[in-house]
């Protein structure tokens, strides 16, 4: 190669990946309205981003996987806690966890209501957005180790579904036990059970542990200030499933305002069938 | 020292010291915080250590391509720089603006946009002193009638930095848009054309190194930025992962940045093969150690560590975790820092009175600690980030839990940060000891006596 041909190459290769490089910009434009579902950008959402710049956020935690990774990953967080829980979470970040047990703790920033309200809304915007589905499994804040290794109900060797994002979950037929099936439904849901609950007696994550949740259910359509409607073990399962806010027994960690943590979403998301599955389950654990 | 106006180097390599020591202060600061619990939670927490220690970085760096410019276009050009008052205002800009930017991020006044914090004004002082710096050079070039490829290829580079700073003036309303231009401008520079320059660098230092041909580097040298920009350029697409981008990035990004290591395996075997053919015909074999160092250490941290989790199905499970900081700090240190002590190292015995022209033994301890130090850094990292996505990413264990679990990493990430830190004082110790020179001497042609033995 020649002093000339050098020169070509450069020039070439550069201008060659220059126009490509524009040219896929120009299609990223034309399809961002649709991957950002733009039209919901609004004005509460800017201000929540506005909100997320002013607080230098993006120095401790990451967004989209961008950021520092000194904090929890926030892409999907408003698809795993409840805007009731982000906001007391806003108020107070001591409240919910110990600087001495973690080893790190978010300062409080003291930001206004309407602040954590539109940030909340901005979070929410960024789950919402398209960005090929990542993280491929739920990034946990704390919590979910126990519950995914396998605690209870079948019990065996997990393997690894080919193709699905939920490695250590037993796959299962349609004709399995519709135990067994609850226990899939409960592995799998979205937003993930085991993503705030496990099934170790004791072990609390961002929501109770389920260890013996057949038998409380028992006790508390009994007792006298039951606000819900359920008569036995398996309705009172269903609406903690269906209407997280009915009855509120395990305290401020979980709810606040009268309104629960738990997304009530799983009325939507999940098929009739899914949930008597889930209950059915559930019901196991006494 | 040929020409008087390469003087004004001293003081902005003089301001790259400065910084780049405080750089490290807060670097050590946050790696602490990793451990906990923090006593300064509500004073200095990690969010503002953190964009210190990222800012700092890029304001010394930056500072030292512009001594390094500075030193070399004279040298180039066979001529004094266009105005030296130009230069110190520039200079004293300059400093001024990343003196208060860094103050103002200790009460939070920032952007809070990842690397591009810098407020407005401070964005516009960073335009102007860029624009008095292409000017200056500029019209040295343009007066002296010489104008070389180093030249030619180092120059683009600047322009080109200063092009692509436009998109961060910008306000996006959209943030994933706001996204995909931070990789114009902070992706572009450093997998672009910062290469460029150092690239720029590189060549000059090599030819007067090592004596090599002239012609032969300079052609090799377009063959460089030909496949810096080939890969580079489309390899932006490794920061549109799950952004919110159009689906064909992952692929392109893939493809391409799968290939940016070409460039850099070229950067070794360009400065190894000088080296073997053309042998040292200079007396500064510490300048020779941070040049070769520089491609060696970029070849480790920007090609290898890079490859290691540019794939998409990789990536997947390591995006934004600590795997990206151990690429982070290597890739820029071996790459950029290095490269700037490399034009430092080689600048300085003329620059300053009484200096041995081959370095001194603090020279060399300063080389071998840093390199040591930043080696072990990026193996804490590294091992840090491997259990943060096993345990994390696919275990599903917490956050907050799986960090209890890798403490040991930052033990050790704290150990590795303390020997570099060791190996920057000594560095900074070692420029600061001689008093700075501002007389022409026209450098004698000694042989090379000294290069015996010495050769890397």
């Amino acid at each position: 190669m020649n002093n000339r041909q050098a020169r070509i190459f450069a020039w070439g290769s550069t201008i060659a990946a220059a126009v490509l490089f524009l040219g896929l910009t120009l299609d990223s434009h034309r399809q961002f309205p649709e991957l950002t579902n733009a039209d919901t950008i609004t004005p509460q959402v800017t201000h929540g981003k506005d909100v997320w710049h002013k607080y230098n956020c993006i120095n401790c935690h990451t967004l989209f996987g961008e950021g520092a990774y000194y904090a929890p990953d926030l892409t999907k967080i408003t698809q795993h806690r409840g805007e009731a829980y982000l906001q007391a979470y806003m108020r107070d970040p001591s409240a919910f966890y110990d600087e001495q047990t973690h080893r790190r703790l978010m300062p409080q920033q003291n930001l206004s209501e309407e602040e954590i309200t539109d940030l909340i809304q901005f979070l929410d915007w960024v789950a919402n957005v398209d960005n090929q589905d990542w993280p491929p499994r739920p990034i946990l804040v704390t919590g979910g180790f126990t519950a995914v290794a396998g605690s209870g109900g079948a019990g065996q060797a997990a393997e690894v579904q080919s193709g699905s994002t939920s490695v250590g979950v037993r796959p299962v037929d349609a004709d399995d036990d519709i135990r067994a099936l609850g226990e899939n439904v409960f592995r799998t849901a979205v937003p993930g059970c085991v993503a705030c609950h496990s099934l170790t007696p004791g072990a609390d994550g961002a929501g109770p542990s389920l260890a013996g949740v057949a038998t409380r259910a028992e006790l508390l359509v009994g007792e006298a200030n039951y606000s819900g409607q359920a008569s036995d073990i398996e309705g009172y399962l269903r609406e903690s499933i269906l209407e997280p806010s009915a009855h509120l027994s395990t305290g401020g960690m979980y709810s606040a305002n009268g309104v629960s943590f738990m997304p009530d979403t799983y009325g939507n998301s999940l098929s009739e069938e899914q949930i008597e599955q889930l209950v059915a389950f559930l019901a196991t654990l006494k | 020292m040929r020409y008087k106006s390469q003087s004004v180097a001293y003081w902005y390599f003089a301001v790259a010291m400065v910084l780049f020591g405080l750089q490290l202060v807060f670097g050590l600061l946050s790696a602490t915080k990793y451990l906990g619990p923090d006593p300064l939670l509500y004073i200095l927490p990690f969010d503002v250590t953190k964009v210190i220690h990222t800012n700092l970085l890029i304001v010394w760096v930056l500072t030292g391509f512009m001594g390094a410019t500075y030193w070399l276009i004279p040298d180039e050009s066979r001529t004094e720089l266009h105005s030296v008052k130009l230069a110190y205002i520039q200079l004293i800009l300059w400093t001024l603006m990343g003196v208060t930017a860094i103050i103002g991020y200790l009460f939070r006044y920032g952007t809070g946009n990842k690397l591009l914090e810098q407020p407005l004004p401070h964005k516009l002082v960073i335009v102007v002193c860029m624009l008095i710096f292409i000017y200056n050079i500029g019209m040295t070039i343009r007066k002296s009638g010489r104008f070389t490829t180093t030249e030619g290829v180092l120059l683009l580079g600047i322009v080109s930095s200063a092009v692509l700073f436009v998109p961060a003036l910008l306000h996006y309303e959209n943030y994933t848009v706001s996204i995909f231009y931070r990789w114009w401008t902070i992706h572009l520079w450093v997998e672009g054309v910062w290469m460029m320059i150092m690239g720029a660098f590189l060549a000059y230092l090599l030819i007067r190194l090592s004596g090599a041909d002239r012609e032969v580097m300079e052609k090799w040298l377009y063959v460089i930025v030909g496949l810096v920009f080939l890969a580079g350029i489309l390899g932006t697409a490794h920061h549109y992962y799950w952004v919110g981008v159009p689906y064909y990035w992952l692929p392109i990004g893939g493809f391409f940045s799968a290939l940016e290591p070409l460039a850099i395996v070229g950067m070794a075997m360009y400065a190894y093969g000088a080296m073997r053919r053309a042998g040292l015909s200079h007396p500064n074999v510490l300048a020779l150690h941070w040049t070769l160092g520089s491609t060696i250490f970029t070849l480790f941290g920007a090609g290898l560590l890079g490859l290691a989790h540019t794939w998409p199905s990789i990536n997947k499970w390591t995006h934004g975790t600590l795997i990206t900081a151990m690429h982070g700090h290597a890739a820029f240190y071996g790459a950029y820092a290095m490269i700037t002590l490399a034009m430092i190292s080689y600048a300085l015995p003329s620059l300053t009175h009484g200096r041995p022209e081959k370095g001194s033994s603090i020279g060399y301890w300063s080389f071998w600690l840093q390199l040591g130090g930043m080696f072990g850094m990026t193996i804490s990292f590294a091992t840090a980030g491997i259990g943060q996505v096993y345990l994390e990413r696919i275990m599903g264990m917490g956050y907050l839990d799986a960090q209890l679990k890798i403490q040991i990493h930052f033990v050790m990430l704290i150990i590795c940060g303390s020997i570099f830190a060791t190996g920057v004082g000594l560095f900074i110790f070692d420029f600061f000891r001689y008093r700075p020179r501002f007389e022409v001497t026209e450098p004698e042609v000694r042989d090379n006596e000294v290069a015996v033995g010495r050769v890397v």
